[in-house]
């Protein structure tokens, strides 16, 4: 399968893992409008290709991301209020999350990540990072709101330090040691130079397991952020149970029992939403 | 603690746990080591039994979740499991309606429960991790959840884990599948657990004596903090601290209000009153259609 051209980012596949790179590294990969119609286009790519099973997502350059592009917005005489309609009716497209891909999602921090950058890092299944990466929140520094990011993040680590990021702004950055400590991510990657390799490596085990059984835990994984604990289980329930009769559930003890690697079965198109 | 007696609790002998009490301490010790405690169609019976047998009994005061042998808990014993269809298709049907039994959380327990992790934790085991109110674990324990890499789909253990530790670790593991494994050092760091034991050997009596400490405490108090808090993973802030508010207002004109401010100035152990029996029906679960102890009037609100 053949990936659209894109001048913002790079979409490609490496055996099972589909990398989506962030690609204004002069800009510090900060978000034009151009590159949030991209993202939206990447993500179902990713998603629809069978041969892609874990997506990357990393930046070129010194940062990661870094928020929208305040100098777009600043000198086109539109500003903000060109997303104001999508985000009234949260009707937002740049994630994994936004997009619903239910493959399993890596994002791996390469530097600097900033204000807007954190929608990649609330919205992955998984972070690595860099030892040379950076985390902080300038938007109140410059006079804008922090919310739809540092909400998630609040879901998902110790509410404490997204609290102190979002307040402190600009004036404070979380080093990847304490990243880590937090929870808010899993592996740190040292000597830098060495995050593709390592997310690569780490994209090929997760590749591993069932496609279908990681879409349905996902599910039910993300749903726990969204109700009290026993509906999160009862639509857990759901999501478990989906899995009954698929021939995924009869290979994988087939093949644990036959110390062989497991014939899944590949995934057809967008998972289900 | 080997001046301490081992009497057993409930009135009738389990085959595939040790249920029994140690002073105020009731103990549930999954006993299947040759099988590295999976839960086989006996033990999932059990297990519901033994989580009432010692909520029921007024003498224990604390329990602590363990497993004899090398590992604490490995899941159900799918091999087991196939070979009894009846046994199957209870559990596929609990499953189904989220009525599981297996947990303390599931069976609506009211004391304080400490998982005391002896070894390795797999799959199905992470119930017993997510659904204690305090977990502390061997220097060589270490958690794992193979469900997808053998095509099955992880929930409700996830789930729980994910409300209470940063989500990122979990899904990991869920996702990493049996190619990876949390440390104990590492579940500490991320709050999972809250101490680990170094030699493992000593576990099982550091897991008593922190057992003894919190068993000084309000046996009314403690439940009512236990229900006030699990709440909180129920419902948004605001109702959860209306929830919690409701709790605390109960044990108002409750004796143990007034016999614990007066043993502190007397400098003497309070003495508590023991926990009323669970009210209603043999199942003792405040709510029992659903799992957890929580009643849950908002219903889902997606």
């Amino acid at each position: 399968m053949s990936y659209s051209s894109y001048t913002c980012l790079k979409v490609e596949r490496e055996g099972p893992v589909g990398w989506l790179i962030n690609n204004r590294p002069d800009q510090l990969n900060a978000m034009t409008a151009a590159m949030r119609d991209e993202f939206a286009t990447a993500w179902e790519e990713l998603d629809a290709d069978p041969k892609v099973r874990v997506i990357v997502h990393t930046g070129e350059g010194r940062a990661f991301q870094t928020g929208v592009d305040v100098h777009e917005i600043a000198g086109d005489g539109v500003g903000m209020e060109r997303y104001r309609e999508s985000m009234e009716n949260f009707d937002l497209h740049f994630t994994a999350w936004h997009q619903q891909v239910w493959k399993p999602v890596i994002t791996a921090v390469n530097g600097i990540c900033a204000g807007g950058g954190f929608h990649w890092v609330a919205d992955a299944d998984i972070v690595i990072a860099a030892s040379a990466a950076q985390f902080f929140d300038p938007h109140v520094s410059i006079g804008q709101v922090v919310s739809v990011e540092a909400i998630g993040l609040l879901r998902k680590m110790p509410v404490e330090a997204v609290m102190r990021m979002a307040m402190v702004g600009r004036y404070e950055r979380i080093s990847a040691a304490r990243a880590y400590e937090l929870g808010m991510i899993s592996q740190i990657v040292d000597p830098p130079e060495r995050l593709r390799e390592e997310a690569q490596a780490l994209g090929e085990k997760i590749a591993r397991n069932s496609p279908a059984a990681m879409a349905a835990t996902k599910r039910a994984l993300w749903g726990a952020l969204e109700t009290g604990l026993t509906e999160a289980c009862r639509a857990g329930a759901g999501e478990l149970v989906s899995m009954w009769g698929h021939p995924d559930q009869t290979e994988g003890p087939a093949a644990f029992a036959q110390k062989r690697e497991p014939q899944w079965v590949e995934p057809t198109g967008p998972s289900p939403a | 603690m080997n001046e301490i007696p081992s009497i057993p609790v409930g009135s009738r002998p389990y085959e595939t746990l040790i249920v029994e009490r140690r002073g105020p301490v009731g103990w549930l010790v999954f006993n299947r080591p040759a099988a590295g405690n999976a839960m086989n169609a006996t033990m999932l019976d059990e297990l519901e039994r033994a989580w009432h047998d010692l909520d029921a009994d007024p003498d224990v005061r604390v329990i602590v979740n363990t497993g004899a042998g090398a590992m604490f808990q490995t899941g159900l014993d799918v091999v087991q499991l196939s070979r009894d269809p009846d046994a199957l298709r209870v559990q596929a049907r609990r499953t189904k309606r989220a009525e599981l039994r297996l947990s303390a959380w599931h069976n609506g327990v009211r004391k304080p429960v400490i998982a005391a992790v002896n070894g390795l934790c797999a799959g199905g085991g992470l119930h017993f991790v997510a659904d204690a109110d305090i977990v502390i674990a061997a220097s060589t324990a270490e958690l794992l959840d193979p469900h997808v890499s053998i095509g099955q789909v992880t929930a409700y253990e996830a789930i729980a884990l994910v409300r209470k530790s940063p989500m990122e670790a979990i899904m990991r593991m869920a996702l990493a599948g049996r190619y990876e494994r949390i440390s104990a050092v590492r579940a500490r760091q991320l709050g999972i657990l809250s101490e680990i034991v170094d030699p493992p050997e000593a576990l099982t009596a550091r897991a008593q004596a922190l057992a003894l400490d919190i068993a000084k405490n309000s046996p009314a108090a403690m439940a009512a903090t236990k229900r006030a808090l699990w709440a909180a993973l129920e419902l948004g802030l605001s109702d959860a601290c209306r929830a919690g508010a409701a709790e605390l207002v109960a044990m108002w004109g409750h004796p143990d209000q007034t016999e614990g401010p007066l043993a502190f100035t007397d400098k003497r152990e309070p003495s508590w009153l023991p926990l009323e029996p669970p009210a209603g029906a043999p199942t003792g679960a405040p709510n029992p259609p659903a799992p957890g102890p929580v009643a849950h009037p908002e219903g889902a609100r997606p």
